[in-house]
């Protein structure tokens, strides 16, 4: 049997780094995020967080092999502006977005317990 | 509505493909709107509509967000909030027909009723502990019913012919029985077949639970099913009146469409287009096919959440929001 342990999907390797930045020397303000144990759920939902700042030129993102558990994220921004800088602020919008859809969920949820009681 | 308008907001179906799947909705791609991301924007537009909740399925609305968000989300609910699922089979005996490794997957699919928040990940090669295992004993052994006379009926004829998760028997670990009362441990269902027996067969198992996510194993995906779909719009673009309303009507679904009478004429009117399963069958028939426009709402999701029974679907939806938000701080955190 040579199948590969169920865990390595989403546990790190020993010495494996979840984030490795990689500056894209082709072009200015550029940079190539390799994202280890994430698939699309993250990849995508970044990429489309990115694509909304008027400041990031190019995002994109690609899972190079379907048996390689990892994701390739490409960031291209204007010049006062840096990848990273994009990513931090993605992450922390999409970061409340979500507290604002827990909040509203919850609030949902008690509301649909407290109509049902009527 | 005008034409930017509509590509940005709606998909549309036409006779032979769907147009305007992609958002569009970036920066810079319509000069008249400004499409960069806003926090107050996202809170004006944003909401969520419960529409139904019992204990074990879910549906709701979730208004303005980005289909990778909802995406995401739904990959979560199938693949990543953990649950409790059999891992491992000790097989002490087993002379039933089934097969020994059969048995250990039909075993290892059986939902169990724990809250795997009380439980920790178990590390690989370590042995199993109370904080991250529960155990189960199966012990079943087939006899005759001396009782039964003249029937062929093997309900009557044996006792215990039918394994099923009822037989599975919580074994407390080292101060587990203080934590759990018995019945806090158990499978979701007890009617669920595991094996027939005959008069001397018998089960001998011990098996052990473990926490794990549905990305390693589909036992562990909490939900039945977790899908989202976008709300139809139907727009009659002139009155649709007499038998060619019936003919509309029979096109959708039931309920979508109702037929009014104003003044003797039947005429046709969109009564509920959340209910319409968007088949497009309306576009077969040359004459009902220019009279209407179907169209999706791009942000408007319909989702569904059907629990397994483990955890109520609403707490499942908690906890897929905190997975995601756990996702987000590492990423910053790395």
């Amino acid at each position: 049997m040579n199948a590969p342990p169920t865990f390595e999907s989403f546990l790190l390797f020993d010495g494996e780094k979840k984030i490795t930045i990689e500056k894209d020397t082709k072009v200015p303000n550029a940079a190539i995020f390799t994202v280890n144990k994430e698939d699309h759920t993250l990849g995508n939902m970044i990429t489309a967080q990115l694509r909304k700042d008027p400041q990031v030129l190019f995002a994109g993102y690609k899972n190079p092999h379907p048996l390689e558990h990892k994701f390739v994220l490409r960031v291209q921004t204007t010049s006062d502006y840096s990848p990273q800088e994009a990513i931090t602020h993605a992450i922390t919008d999409l970061i409340s977005e979500f507290s604002l859809l827990e909040e509203r969920f919850k609030e949902a949820v008690r509301e649909k317990q407290e109509g049902d009681m009527i | 509505m005008n034409i930017s308008e509509d590509t940005r907001t709606r998909v549309t179906l036409n006779e032979h493909g769907v147009d305007n799947v992609h958002s569009t909705d970036f920066p810079g791609e319509y000069p008249d709107f400004d499409d960069a991301w806003d926090f107050k924007k996202f809170k004006k537009n944003f909401r969520i509509d419960m529409i139904k909740m019992n204990d074990d399925e879910l549906e709701f609305d979730m208004v303005g967000i980005d289909a990778a968000i909802a995406n995401a989300f739904r990959r979560i609910l199938l693949a990543e909030v953990p649950t409790m699922a059999i891992e491992k089979v000790h097989i002490y005996n087993n002379t039933s027909i089934i097969q020994d490794e059969v048995l250990a997957h039909r075993l290892g699919l059986i939902p169990i009723k724990a809250d795997p928040r009380l439980f920790e990940y178990k590390s690989e090669g370590e042995d199993f502990s109370p904080e991250d295992t529960i155990i189960f004993q199966l012990k079943v052994k087939c006899t005759k019913n001396s009782q039964a006379k003249d029937t062929t009926d093997p309900d009557e004829m044996y006792k215990d012919h039918k394994v099923t998760t009822k037989h599975l028997k919580w074994i407390p670990m080292k101060g587990q029985d203080t934590i759990f009362k018995e019945g806090d441990l158990r499978p979701v269902n007890d009617d669920i077949l595991i094996a027939k027996l005959r008069p001397g067969q018998e089960i001998d198992i011990r098996v052990f639970c473990n926490k794990g996510i549905g990305k390693d194993h589909a036992k562990f995906s909490p939900v039945a099913t977790a899908s989202y779909r976008l709300l139809p719009e139907i727009y009659l673009k002139s009155p649709v009146t007499g038998a060619l309303a019936e003919k509309l009507q029979s096109c959708f679904s039931p309920g979508v469409i109702v037929i009014d009478t104003e003044n003797g004429n039947k005429v046709a009117r969109v009564a509920n287009a959340r209910k319409d399963t968007c088949s497009r069958e309306v576009f077969r028939h040359d004459n009902l096919k220019d009279l209407v426009e179907l169209k999706k709402v791009r942000d408007h999701f319909i989702f569904s959440v059907e629990s397994t029974g483990i955890l109520p679907p609403d707490i499942l939806v908690e906890e897929a929001i905190k997975v995601l938000m756990k996702k987000c701080q590492d990423f910053i955190l790395n």
